[in-house]
């Protein structure tokens, strides 16, 4: 197969995370019994007119500031007039001339090196409604009818499946941290569409272009680009050429199949949507939802890793929002944050994992977990301790030293106490003191053993090996 | 017992004696409907919904409520919760609907008395109500007429003194219009005045509906109720509560009246441009001043209108498929099936046209060479109505350019039933309230009509001119006299 330069953008359709719908007051809301979130706006019955849900504004306009776009002052809507069944007016209002936000990007990092993906322009619009099809049937679910949209269009600028799937999690994770959407692609929060086509080199025009639609997550997004490429580069290496056309991902084949080849001239007879009045933004507007963005995932890391966090756990806490958002309430704290990432990553994790909680569902108020963190910092607490009381600490009230002595977890942490206990020891060993005086690394980890022994564990390790060897090498 | 012809207020009076009850006037009211049957002002009556409602009133106080207990006609494109609602077409000739148009609501709310649904044009598209799917109504001045469209069914029963109060809608003249072939008082408000919602839309930026009644101040009066910005309509305008009535009866000294050319241009037949110059020396004579001036635009209206409407017609009606209401072709083939067959058989050929040419308006590059042009020389036809009112109170000229035709005259020119509205749809295009007021009577004893166009939302000066005028031509505009000159 020959080399060629492949060319892709992306489209991505993301529901807002609204409490209503976007042009009347329906619940805006998901797994819901099928047409029990509608009214008479969203089945497009006759006299019926839209309303506009502000906070789907508010919603785009911080999306735009979270993509680094550029915010219209003064927009419309437009009617998109097509007839399908899961349309009810048989035309979509969507932004055709005005989009809310342009000219933005996201930064990705391609094996080490910093990437712009350029957005082209990103829209509100509403969606459809959600068919089914039964045998000879289909069945309509207008729940998802007026669920508010944001769609993002990037400019023709990626070049690999890799880029894609890179952009689409940083986008992913972008949205979800400025809460404007939820990006479940499993649910359809978030969709994603891939424009492939491929030349030969940078001077020549860009090829033929195949749509990927609706690909169910960031994987086959990847892959599915891949194999797009590699059909389209077997064929011209054929010296063949194909039309300009639609292709789904099939998952049972690993591989992209015909839709439809597109029609040359599809019309949807764009005009401005009468029923709704222009929108105009202020800056103030855009103050007042800038206010209201959280610490971006980048800004987080960045920070964790400056608190000592390693990068791959700065990486996994950003990963998981909810501890990271706990986290950050602690940021002008002063305490080992090296532990509490561990502590968060580790166990605390684990428990959560295991009983279905999240951290607001515990009593790990910020106090108690700092008193945690400072007692596994200061080793007052062994890591089998907090593995021992962990269940307590997360789910009653009482204070890490009422739970600690209720276990019966008495650790010697005084050292004249150590240097006891070890000293018996050393006397009761005279051999293995000798061996290890001999160089024979070895009969440390014997006598290591027989102090925590001797101490029932309650020793901390770490502390007590220190103790062992400056006794040893007196 | 002919409580209707009494003025408002001697009917409210006996109501609030007892002497009558609401029971009462909705009885005659059907009295007269009966009577005036073969006029096919109706499509559908609400006769037993109307008792029972009627009844309900007998136990409350009608208050200083001037409307309490009066029976009105709906157009038949305005959707009543239960009530049929058909916009006369045979795709809706089963729609009960299963909510209320806000102004419904509204007159509800002031225990007005729902009649019946009224003949129209097919979707309010056409200005004969001859693209109904039931059948034109008569004019009740002589019945080989048409009495208007598209609220012509609303025109036909005020004319015919059935009840005192109708509702209508107005996209392109469609209440002025027929007011002015059956010699009764129509307004179309100022476009965000009254709620759109809940009315079948035809033409999203022009639609809006307003009052029909047999005099200026019962007009008012109704304006009163229907009138209030809505939450559900982002086109409704906030606007203080008014009393429209509050000018009615005043003097008219000084009042500064402008007189379109085009409007006394040879597009108007002789006796009405003669009608409309008599009320000029009227005015004149009463205290004001009526300058002829020079409008620029006026005569680009209507092909502005048809790009516009139709335009926004093709998309509105996009919505009638056969899957949520209406009819519906029975074991479709496939999607494409129903949706062809539906269409093909549920709309007339009127509407079909426009859809055709609306969507021909809007598909590719002419919705830019059409569409968005249109709406931009609109803006300069807005600019040009303001220059006028920057100076003068009013505009006055002709509603229409001849009395109404024969019912018989015929349909094959399409460009012809917007001829009809040459000279009221300049006023949608700008948004602006207007109000047809009957002048006097030409051949045949058909009325003529005066157009009255006020500024952005002033119709209460309008109210003030066409109730001054009213009382100083005191007509006979009752029908059923007319009818026996035929």
């Amino acid at each position: 197969m020959s080399n060629y330069l492949p060319t892709i953008g992306i489209e991505v359709h993301c529901e807002l995370k609204t409490k209503t719908k976007i042009f009347s007051n329906s619940i805006n809301g998901y797994g819901q019994m099928a047409n029990s979130l509608t009214n008479v706006v969203d089945l497009g019955y006759p006299g019926t007119l839209p309303t506009l849900n502000k906070e789907v504004i508010n919603l785009a306009i911080k999306a735009a500031l979270v993509l680094n776009c550029k915010i219209r002052r003064q927009m419309h809507f437009d009617r998109k007039n097509y007839f399908y069944p899961d349309n009810p007016k048989n035309y979509q209002i969507t932004q055709a001339e005005t989009p809310i936000g342009y000219d933005g990007y996201v930064e990705i990092e391609v094996n080490g090196k910093k990437k712009k993906i350029e957005i082209e322009e990103m829209h509100i619009e509403e969606d459809t409604c959600k068919s089914t099809h039964r045998g000879d049937k289909t069945l309509l679910d207008f729940n998802r009818a007026g669920v508010p949209l944001i769609e993002i269009v990037t400019k023709p600028c990626m070049e690999s499946g890799e880029e894609a799937k890179l952009y689409l999690e940083k986008l992913r994770e972008l949205l979800f941290y400025s809460d404007v959407s939820d990006c479940k692609m499993e649910e359809g929060s978030m969709r994603a569409d891939a424009n492939v086509s491929i030349r030969k080199q940078e001077s020549d025009p860009f090829g033929t272009k195949a749509e990927i639609k609706n690909i169910g997550s960031i994987s086959n997004v990847k892959l599915s680009i891949e194999k797009e490429i590699e059909r389209q580069a077997q064929l011209y290496d054929e010296g063949k050429t194909f039309p300009p056309q639609t292709r789904r991902f099939d998952t049972k084949l690993n591989d992209t199949v015909l839709m439809r080849v597109k029609e040359t001239g599809n019309d949807y007879r764009y005009f401005p949507e009468p029923d709704i009045p222009f929108v105009y933004i202020t800056d103030e507007q855009i103050d007042k939802v800038k206010k209201t963005i959280p610490m971006l995932p980048d800004a987080r890391r960045e920070k964790y890793i400056s608190l000592g966090i390693s990068e791959v756990n700065a990486k996994k806490l950003v990963g998981h929002r909810s501890l990271s958002d706990y986290l950050n309430e602690l940021l002008e704290e002063k305490i080992d944050f090296k532990t509490a990432g561990n502590l968060l990553l580790g166990d605390i994790s684990a428990y959560l994992n295991k009983e279905e909680k999240e951290m607001k569902d515990t009593t790990l108020t910020k106090e108690r977990f700092m008193d945690l963190v400072n007692k596994v910092s200061d080793n007052t607490l062994t890591s089998k301790n907090v593995k021992e009381i962990l269940d307590k600490v997360m789910t009653s009230e009482k204070s890490i030293d009422e739970i600690t002595k209720e276990a019966g977890i008495q650790n010697i942490t005084d050292n004249s106490a150590i240097i006891e206990m070890i000293k018996k020891v050393m006397e009761a060993n005279p051999e293995s003191v000798t061996d290890y005086k001999a160089g024979k690394d070895r009969a440390i980890k014997y006598l290591m053993g027989q102090v925590m022994k001797e101490s029932k564990g309650t020793l901390n390790p770490k502390m007590a090996m220190d103790v062992l060897k400056e006794e040893l090498n007196k | 017992m002919q409580f209707l012809d009494k003025s408002i207020q001697e009917i409210h009076d006996a109501l609030k004696k007892k002497e009558i009850s609401p029971k009462d006037l909705v009885e005659e009211a059907f009295e007269r409907i009966e009577k005036s049957k073969n006029l096919n002002g109706y499509i559908t009556l609400n006769k037993e919904e109307a008792l029972k409602q009627a009844e309900a009133l007998e136990q409350k106080d009608a208050g200083d409520n001037l409307l309490f207990g009066l029976p009105i006609a709906v157009k038949d494109n305005i959707l009543t919760k239960g009530l049929r609602t058909t916009c006369a077409s045979h795709i809706l000739d089963n729609f009960i609907p299963i909510y209320d148009a806000t102004i419904v609501e509204k007159i509800k709310a002031n225990d007005m008395i729902i009649i019946g649904k009224t003949n129209m044009d097919e979707f309010a598209m056409g200005s004969s109500s001859r693209t109904s799917y039931f059948g034109a109504p008569k004019n009740p001045w002589n019945h080989n007429k048409i009495s208007g469209g598209s609220s012509g069914g609303s025109a036909t029963t005020i004319a015919a003194r059935d009840v005192l109060f109708a509702l209508g809608t107005d996209t392109g003249g469609s209440i002025r219009q027929p007011a002015s072939y059956t010699g009764i008082v129509g307004m179309k408000p100022t476009y965000g005045r009254v709620s759109r919602y809940g009315i079948v839309a035809f033409a999203s930026s022009l639609d809006q509906a307003g009052p029909m009644t047999r005099n200026v101040y019962e007009n008012a009066l109704l304006l009163n109720v229907i009138a209030g910005m809505d939450d559900k309509d982002l086109t409704s305008a906030d606007k203080e509560q008014e009393d429209f009535t509050r000018k009615i009866g005043k003097d008219i000294k000084g009042m500064k009246i402008a007189l379109p050319n085009y409007f006394r241009s040879d597009i108007v037949s002789e006796e009405i441009r003669k009608e409309v110059e008599n009320t000029k020396k009227i005015l004149e004579s009463s205290g004001a001043t009526v300058d002829y001036v020079d409008m620029k635009y006026l005569d680009k209206a209507v092909t502005l209108y048809q790009i516009i409407a139709m335009g926004e017609a093709s998309s509105n009606l996009a919505r009638f498929d056969g899957i949520r209401y209406g009819y519906t072709k029975e074991n479709p083939k496939d999607i494409e099936d129903l949706y062809l067959e539906t269409r093909k058989n549920g709309f007339g050929k009127e509407v079909k046209r426009r859809i055709m040419v609306g969507s021909y308006l809007l598909s590719g590059d002419n919705a830019k060479i059409y569409y968005n042009k249109a709406l931009s020389i609109r803006d300069d036809m807005k600019k040009e109505f303001d220059r006028i009112f920057k100076e003068y109170d009013l505009i006055i000229g002709s509603t229409t350019t001849t009395t109404a035709y024969d019912l018989t005259d015929p349909m094959d020119d399409p460009s012809k039933s917007f001829m009809d509205d040459v000279l009221v749809i300049p006023v949608n295009m700008a948004g602006l309230p207007g109000l047809s007021l009957p002048i006097g009577f030409g051949k045949g004893h058909m009325p003529i009509g005066l157009h009255i166009i006020g500024n952005s939302f002033d119709e209460a000066t309008i109210y003030q001119l066409a109730g001054f005028l009213e009382k100083k031509l005191n007509l006979n505009l009752d029908s059923r006299k007319g009818e026996e000159n035929v």
